[in-house]
């Protein structure tokens, strides 16, 4: 289904949404990630979502990726992924925050502090 | 005496009258003929005037409005000067007229072609550079109030950049812009880009043909034509249908619209045009200018697709049949759905190629890359083992030992993990290199992305990274001796903490 190089400029952004700008939810970030469902039925989907499945089928993508592989604007692709979320076949999750880690200086002492002890 | 002078005098008079009387008969003759000569010349004069002035008032004009081909001209108004020197003057200065009408018709059409496709290719060139920006603003812009407006601004660009490109091709130009082989489908919606009531076309099947580049443009352009008809002679609120059929000798597009359709003889003039073989003469297309099914007609041709319109469709109005031939028809990469599940498998295969494979977005480089690489020795039995790969994932993983056993050969430009130990995860890490031998970004996979990434939804992880790299039991034992341990650590279990500074240490 998907050519070897997506013509850009071929398709525009108006018909891959079908003319909205605006998408039906407005919780899609730049490192949103987005993780598809497996079991949902891929028919009725129009080729860019259907695209968007089979790039999340692989693993959780943040919306920039998603974007960057479709090779559509980041806005355009945040109204496909909102219809998505709708029709239940992604779901979303906020970018992880990086764990916080104890300063190493502290974990150094607490390793002097044990190895003096023991 | 007298009766001699008497006699001599009435023979006399009676030669005399004689002689009169035979004159005047002879004169009669004379002017007899001569009048009827006279008429009959009269009548031929009367005759040729009244051919001249058929030839100026009749037959002259109907050579100056016929379009340039004598279809029936009308001949001689008299037979009778069929033959004559007169006639075969006449029929000198019909043929002058003729050349003269078709000499001038020819200039005056390639005068206006050239200035029309001069400023079109203009119009043309400012309409893709302003589409280039328009989707640099799109990419920019991540406002979705500035968005729609960039959409609006962008429809109405293609649809002005559409007109340009069809009386630019019209008058003899390219459709001026060269695309790489796109899937059927995107050709159609490339199609619906360009016409005004884009939102009311329905594209239906999905075929996973493609066309080939050369061809690509100008059946874009053709099928917008149609699809402009289609939207603009139907009302606001029905349908325009598109279905792909494949058909034995290449694709068929279908356009049903449930408008007002065509009476005969606009099917008729329609079928003409759309032959392409009638030359188009840009002056006479009519006020306002109809050129689509025209530009649609010489597209065909030169391209050598077809199109019919004569059909009714089962909604009432036109159904225009767009076919396409085998030859201009490829097929779309080996990037079918099915071939992307099993795509995890190919890292295994060999160094280079198997990073590049394993994203889907990029197989340009892929292919470039499988090009570039094919000298290599030690290729060939990865690709014939390729075939069995389509197999469905789970069976990969028993698979995974036989290419590496036959991965020695080009072991230089494998990466190093294939050797090491636990090579088969981490070659499901690897991701390859490129062609300079940088190492190559893969993206984030929950199944197989570091535990302590993990940890705040190490729940849900064991049912997506079953499609992953590795297998169900196997991510899922991972996942549970992390959770394990990291319940253990949090118990404040003295036992576990080098399990949670491990953790720490991995983050």
């Amino acid at each position: 289904m998907t050519p070897a190089r997506r013509e850009r400029g071929l398709v525009r952004p108006y018909v891959v949404t079908d003319g909205r700008a605006y998408p039906t939810r407005n919780t899609f970030d730049l490192v949103t990630l987005v993780m598809a469902h497996p079991d949902r039925p891929l028919a009725g989907l129009s080729p860019e979502k259907r695209r968007v499945m089979e790039l999340c089928l692989g693993g959780a993508l943040s919306v920039a990726e998603v974007a960057g592989y479709l090779q559509l604007p980041v806005s355009v692709t945040k109204v496909l992924l909102g219809d998505l979320v709708d029709s239940g076949h992604i779901t979303t999750r906020s970018p992880i925050p990086t764990a916080e880690l104890p300063d190493i200086q502290l974990l150094q002492e607490v390793l002097d502090g044990l190895r003096a002890r023991l | 005496m007298t009766d001699h002078i008497w006699e001599a005098v009435s023979w006399c008079l009676g030669v005399v009258v004689l002689v009169v009387f035979v004159l005047l008969m002879r004169q009669r003759t004379i002017t007899a003929g001569v009048r009827r000569r006279n008429a009959t010349l009269e009548e031929s004069l009367k005759s040729r005037d009244e051919e001249l002035q058929h030839l100026v008032e009749m037959r002259l004009p109907v050579i100056a409005d016929a379009l340039s081909q004598p279809s029936q001209l009308p001949g001689l108004r008299d037979e009778r000067l069929a033959g004559t020197a007169f006639a075969q003057s006449l029929h000198g200065v019909v043929e002058l007229f003729t050349r003269a009408v078709d000499k001038a018709q020819a200039r005056a059409d390639v005068s206006a072609k050239a200035a029309l496709k001069a400023s079109m290719r203009a119009l043309q060139g400012l309409a893709n550079e302003q589409q280039l920006s328009i989707s640099q603003m799109q990419d920019r812009h991540d406002n979705p109030d500035v968005l729609r407006d960039l959409l609006e601004i962008d429809h109405s660009n293609s649809q002005f950049g559409r007109r340009a490109q069809a009386i630019a091709v019209l008058c003899g130009s390219w459709p001026g812009r060269q695309r790489v082989s796109s899937p059927l489908t995107d050709v159609v919606r490339g199609a619906k880009s360009r016409i005004r009531d884009y939102r009311r076309v329905q594209v239906h099947a999905l075929v996973d043909v493609a066309v080939i580049s050369r061809a690509v443009e100008p059946v874009v352009l053709a099928i917008a034509e149609l699809l402009d008809n289609a939207a603009r002679h139907s009302q606001p609120n029905t349908n325009v249908e598109v279905s792909l059929q494949p058909v034995h000798n290449g694709a068929v597009i279908v356009i049903d619209d449930a408008g007002v359709g065509m009476d005969g003889l606009e099917v008729q003039r329609a079928a003409a045009l759309l032959s392409g073989e009638r030359a188009v003469d840009v002056s006479r297309l009519g006020d306002p200018p109809q050129f689509g099914f025209a530009v649609i007609g010489l597209l065909a041709a030169r391209y050598g697709f077809s199109v019919s319109v004569d059909t009714r469709s089962p909604y009432g109005g036109v159904r225009a049949v767009l076919f396409l031939p085998t030859a201009l028809l490829t097929h779309v990469d080996a990037e079918e759905p099915g071939n992307r599940q099993a795509v995890p498998q190919e890292p295994h295969e060999s160094g280079l190629e198997s990073g590049l494979h394993t994203i889907p977005s990029l197989p340009t480089r892929k292919t470039r890359s499988a090009r570039r690489t094919e000298p290599a020795v030690g290729q060939i039995p990865h690709q014939q083992a390729a075939p069995q790969q389509a197999a469905p994932y789970q069976q990969g993983v028993p698979q995974q030992p036989a290419p590496q056993q036959a991965a020695p050969a080009p072991a230089d430009q494998a990466p190093a993990a294939l050797t090491h130990p636990s090579a088969i995860e981490e070659a499901s890490r690897t991701y390859g290199s490129t062609a300079g031998g940088l190492p190559k970004r893969r993206r984030r996979d929950p199944s197989v992305s570091r535990p302590a990434d993990d940890w705040p939804t190490a729940a849900p992880e064991p049912e997506t990274g079953s499609h992953r790299v590795r297998s169900a039991e196997e991510t899922a034992n991972r996942m549970g001796a992390f959770a394990r341990g990291t319940r253990s650590g949090r118990a404040g279990n003295e036992d576990a903490a080098p399990q949670t500074e491990e953790g720490n240490r991995q983050a």
